[in-house]
């Protein structure tokens, strides 16, 4: 490998270490004298704690100490943070939070809610104490449901918040919309469920925390998306400063959102290491992850779309009911609010939208965002109403869509949602896309498909995206003396393959080969801040922070060639990793430039030693808006109501691509979560006892390699963004904001000579069975 | 996990030594449903007897009418065994259908059939065969074998040697499987031989069972359509989260079909 460019599909250089066992995971560290910690955790879904007996537990041999919920509130320190960008109400008053500590002293309000924190010298032993760590808990009614926990007459979880709601929001003009739909020829309403799910990632979650008692600085190591926050809410929560608390999080086996949150865990574990002065290490097994990790999606919702006679939307209403779990996570509120309003409508035109959304709180494990975190919600509404009122009004779905897309040159556009949408073509995505699918040979397929007593069907689903997250970000580039760089971005990789799309940055601005860039993500010793994972920003923002880097990094490169060439800065030019002086035969290499630059005799007198090591923080300005369609192609079994997806097709316009072979696997990858949703996944909380009934993957169905279709992509790159330098949009969560409503559309086409008209996700066998028999 | 003993014998008496010494001793084939079950701690045994050492254990053996296969001769085995595809490829076509490979390459056909899972393959074969389980005291009839949910014949400390099935004249499995566990949701097995006719079902209920009815169907008329208009009374099938009862037994008789119409 040498130098390579913007658009080249480098292989990953990170996946060496991963497929030969050499990834780093927190199970894979151990710290000399180190303990392990476990948690004991809440097996009822709400109840009061009458008290905490560790006697036993202490006494058994290993065992280094017990914290209980009781200690833990003796100690004073503060409680889990809520971070929602919406904080408030409709009517301004804020948005109701009610405190979560880190161990539940008093009550406890889910299943699998820690209450106590056992560290022992080994973890059988920690394990063994852990069972005899007594809670005398009194049981109290729960509730699970997203709607009935807002009903008169639900338990309620937390005293002071009235009727379990945290939060009552809208956005659009209200009025507006009800004079339109009122206009209407037609209006079409539909009622859905979002179903709720986890991310499962392949690594738990898990902390190693480190103490330095010279220094005063406890190392964590820790599986996390977003090491800088979680550092600074830890840090408040244990009454330290930032710089008490050093936070690395090397390799990390997948996150998908899951792993955004500051957890009650690591919080007591650094507490653990700090107090007994020697390093504590905490890792969830797999029971635990799906009882404690943050789930995801969950609405209840009812869309109302107004359209003429011709077809023509005039309005949508989106009225929902979100979930909060027992608490507000990290992002809280706003998933189900603004993180749901912004895409609403997709890529149709509308006189007027209105989105109204309440969330209340259940007995249930905290939701949080879940890769897309509100669009695929989004994108699922619009794509499930637009689907009905074709079939409800006989209108051909594709030419309904075709018919209310928004055109290229209606862009830019403020959408009646507030997002900015600057560019885009979505006409030509669409018709790419239905284009690649073979509509011509769909009849012939369908055919062969009633011959063996199958049915076939078709739908297409476009999405609209906004991407971006957290809005800073900063990378630092280290130059060895040999020539060699380091990167460190604050940006953080859970597997998606930032090692090498941002070293392929550095690569392409700068001439270097890439085997001579090394890399480091997610240590906050490497970068003064960082937005770590979330919205998709790894290269909307951390791609910028090293473009940005690099084009300081040339600049200062000027400056030692000007000096060497006995010239002006103004008169050097930097192209393909070498400074010239056109008219001249005046050259530098950048390793040339490199070496001068540790060579204080080669230097101007206003450059140091070193000078080319250079951190740069990138701001953005509005998110990005990436944007494309999805269609599947579905084939099934009437006789057991099993779905195949056959076929599915993709047009995603993420402005400038940096590395195709990545940006397909976000999207495949995305695909297979969207696909997970429609059909397989489904975390189920028995009503009565608020027992997660999903709880091993024996119960639990993520997709398989099997359950994958095949698929095919292309990209539309005529509309880089301008909202950023590199021209990109976020190609992360794209792939579950499309696959659902492409495939639920798809099997309801196969089923809709049997008067099939809805399905709720996922659409497990039984459910098409049922709705076959039963219609 | 507790603590255990961990006990490797190399022969079958001592492995029935070990258990019967230990105070609460349990012999380990491939171990794919007793290791997570000790990981959760959901079982305490005093002592673990392997039996991955015993030689005895293993083989395949086609003999005339009948193949012998050893109680700790793995689902990758049994599948891939040429012997086994020829004298009744529907046998070593269920083996290739349990769990994924990982699961067959360690899980065993002695330890599925002691173990007597609801939702388990091998006890559809045992009984849709009328295969003899095959122990270090005594043999049984596949049908007299399997009892209740994860209940068998087998006495305290018996264990299980090899399971002999008659070659059918023809037979086919069709498993309806759970999208999460992989395990059979509804699974049936149905053979014919001479004027015999054999449909078990697992999956469906607390333990695999004979379809009556359809075997009574199908001894005179050993076609798909003989089977299509019966259905199993579902009084005491699984009734959870990944299927009704009611959809239990809509597929028995939906694989029922499918695999009259696979034995050909």
């Amino acid at each position: 490998m040498s130098k390579v460019n913007i658009r080249d599909s480098v292989r990953r250089t990170e996946d060496i270490r991963f497929v030969s066992g050499q990834g780093s995971y927190i199970d894979d560290m151990n710290a000399d004298g180190q303990l392990m910690g476990v948690f004991v955790r809440s097996p009822h879904a709400h109840a009061a704690i009458n008290g905490f007996d560790k006697t036993d537990a202490l006494a058994l041999d290993g065992v280094v100490d017990v914290i209980t919920g009781v200690d833990w509130a003796e100690l004073g320190f503060g409680v889990i943070p809520t971070n929602s960008a919406v904080k408030e109400n409709a009517d301004g008053t804020p948005i109701a939070v009610p405190e979560r500590p880190c161990l539940a002293a008093k009550r406890v309000r889910f299943v699998g809610e820690p209450v106590a924190m056992v560290i022992a010298e080994t973890v059988d032993a920690a394990r063994e104490a852990r069972e005899l760590v007594e809670v005398d808990y009194a049981p109290l009614d729960a509730v699970t449901h997203p709607v009935k926990t807002l009903e008169p007459g639900a338990p309620l979880l937390h005293d002071g918040i009235d009727g379990n709601l945290c939060v009552y929001w809208e956005l659009g003009d209200g009025d507006a919309t009800e004079t339109e739909l009122a206009a209407s020829d037609h209006l079409v309403t539909l009622e859905l469920h979002n179903n709720r799910v986890t991310a499962a990632p392949i690594e738990p979650r898990g902390t190693l925390a480190i103490p330095d008692t010279e220094t005063g600085v406890t190392t964590i190591y820790q599986a996390t998306q977003n090491i800088h926050a979680l550092r600074a809410a830890m840090a408040k929560i244990l009454g330290l400063e930032n710089d008490q608390l050093r936070h690395v999080a090397p390799d990390i086996g997948g996150g998908f959102g899951g792993k955004n949150s500051l957890y009650p865990e690591p919080v007591v574990t650094v507490y653990a290491a700090r107090n007994l002065c020697r390093p504590v290490k905490w890792v969830n097994d797999r029971s635990e992850s799906f009882l404690s990790d943050t789930h995801g999606r969950s609405q209840y919702t009812t869309v109302e779309l107004g359209l003429d006679v011709d077809g023509t939307f005039r309005a949508l209403r989106t009225t929902t009911v979100g979930e909060l779990g027992a608490y507000c996570g990290t992002v809280g509120a706003f998933t189900s609010t603004g993180g749901s309003a912004r895409t609403q409508g997709g890529v149709y035109a509308f006189k007027a939208m209105h989105y109204r959304a309440r969330a209340g709180f259940t007995n249930t494990a905290p939701l949080d965002p879940y890769r897309g975190a509100g669009r695929p919600e989004g994108s699922f509404q619009i794509e499930r109403i637009v689907e009905k009122a074709a079939r409800e009004l006989g209108f051909d779905p594709v030419e309904l869509r075709r018919q209310n897309i928004m055109p290229k040159t209606s862009l830019p556009v403020k959408t009646a949602m507030g997002l900015d949408v600057d560019c885009g073509d979505f006409p030509t995505v669409f018709e790419k896309t239905l284009a690649m699918s073979d509509r011509a040979g769909f009849a012939a397929r369908a055919a062969r498909s009633v011959e063996v007593g199958k049915l076939r069907g078709f739908a297409i689903a476009p999405y609209l995206e906004c991407t971006g997250g957290m809005p800073k970000e900063h990378a630092v580039v280290t130059f060895s003396e040999d020539g060699a760089a380091h990167l460190a971005v604050g940006s953080h990789s859970t597997g998606m393959g930032h090692e090498t799309a941002l070293c392929q940055i550095l690569s392409a601005e700068l001439g270097l080969d890439m085997n001579y860039i090394g890399f480091t993500q997610a240590d906050t010793d490497a970068t003064p801040l960082g937005g770590g994972h979330g919205g998709s920003r790894g290269m909307e923002l951390g791609g910028n922070a090293v473009r940005q880097t690099a084009i300081e990094i040339v600049e200062v490169g000027k400056q030692i060639a000007a000096h060497q060439f006995e010239c002006n800065v103004g008169e050097v030019d930097f192209e393909d990793g070498s400074f010239f002086q056109p008219g001249s035969n005046n050259t530098m290499s950048m390793g040339e430039a490199v070496a001068a630059s540790f060579n204080s005799e080669a230097l101007p007198d206003d450059l140091a030693p070193g000078c080319l090591n250079i951190g740069s923080t990138f701001e953005r300005g509005i998110i990005s808006i990436p944007n494309g369609c999805h269609a599947a192609e579905v084939e099934v079994d009437p006789d057991t109501g099993v779905i195949d997806v056959t076929d599915f097709w993709i047009v995603d316009d993420f402005g400038t691509i940096i590395n195709p072979l990545l940006a397909d696997g976000q999207v495949m990858g995305g695909v297979g979560q969207g696909l997970g949703q429609a059909i397989l996944e489904q975390a189920v909380y028995d009503g009565d006892s608020g027992q997660l009934m999903t709880g091993t993957f024996l119960d639990y169905a993520m997709p398989r390699a099997d359950d994958m279709p095949p698929m095919t992509l292309d990209y539309y790159e005529g509309s880089p963004t301008e909202k950023n330098p590199l021209g990109v949009k976020g190609a992360g969560e794209a792939g579950c904001c499309g696959a659902p409503p492409a495939i639920v559309n798809a099997v309801l086409d196969a089923l809709k000579d049997h008067g099939v008209t809805h399905i709720e996700m996922p659409m497990t066998p039984e459910a098409v069975w049922r709705s076959i028999h039963e219609t | 996990m507790y603590e255990f003993n961990f006990n490797r014998p190399a022969s079958v008496a001592d492995a029935l030594a070990a258990v019967a010494d230990a105070d609460d001793g349990q012999f380990m084939a491939g171990g794919q449903t007793m290791i997570p079950v000790l990981k959760q701690r959901l079982a305490m045994p005093s002592d673990v007897v392997e039996l991955a050492k015993i030689d005895d254990l293993k083989g395949i053996a086609v003999d005339g009418g009948t193949v012998t296969i050893g109680a700790m001769m793995t689902h990758s085995e049994v599948h891939n065994s040429s012997d086994v595809a020829s004298a009744i490829p529907a046998l070593a076509d269920l083996a290739g259908m349990i769990g994924d490979p990982h699961v067959r390459n360690r899980g065993t056909i002695g330890g599925s059939v002691a173990n007597n899972d609801p939702a388990a393959d091998y006890p559809a074969a045992v009984v849709g065969l009328g295969a003899t389980v095959v122990t270090d005291r005594r043999e049984m009839a596949g049908d007299d074998f399997f009892v209740d949910l994860f209940e068998t014949a087998l006495a305290e400390g018996e264990l299980i040697t090899a399971v002999r099935f008659p070659v059918p004249d023809k037979a086919a499995y069709m498993k309806f499987p759970n999208p999460a566990s992989r395990y059979a949701i509804v699974g049936v097995f149905v053979s014919q031989s001479g004027s015999d006719v054999r449909v078990a079902v697992t999956g469906a209920g607390p333990c695999v069972f004979r379809a009556v009815a359809m075997e009574t169907a199908l001894a005179s008329d050993f076609s798909a359509d003989a089977v299509a208009g019966i259905f199993v009374s579902g009084d005491d099938f699984n009734n959870d989260i990944h299927a009704s009862a009611e959809y239990r037994v809509h597929l028995v008789t939906v694989m029922a079909k499918r695999a009259v119409a696979k034995a050909g």
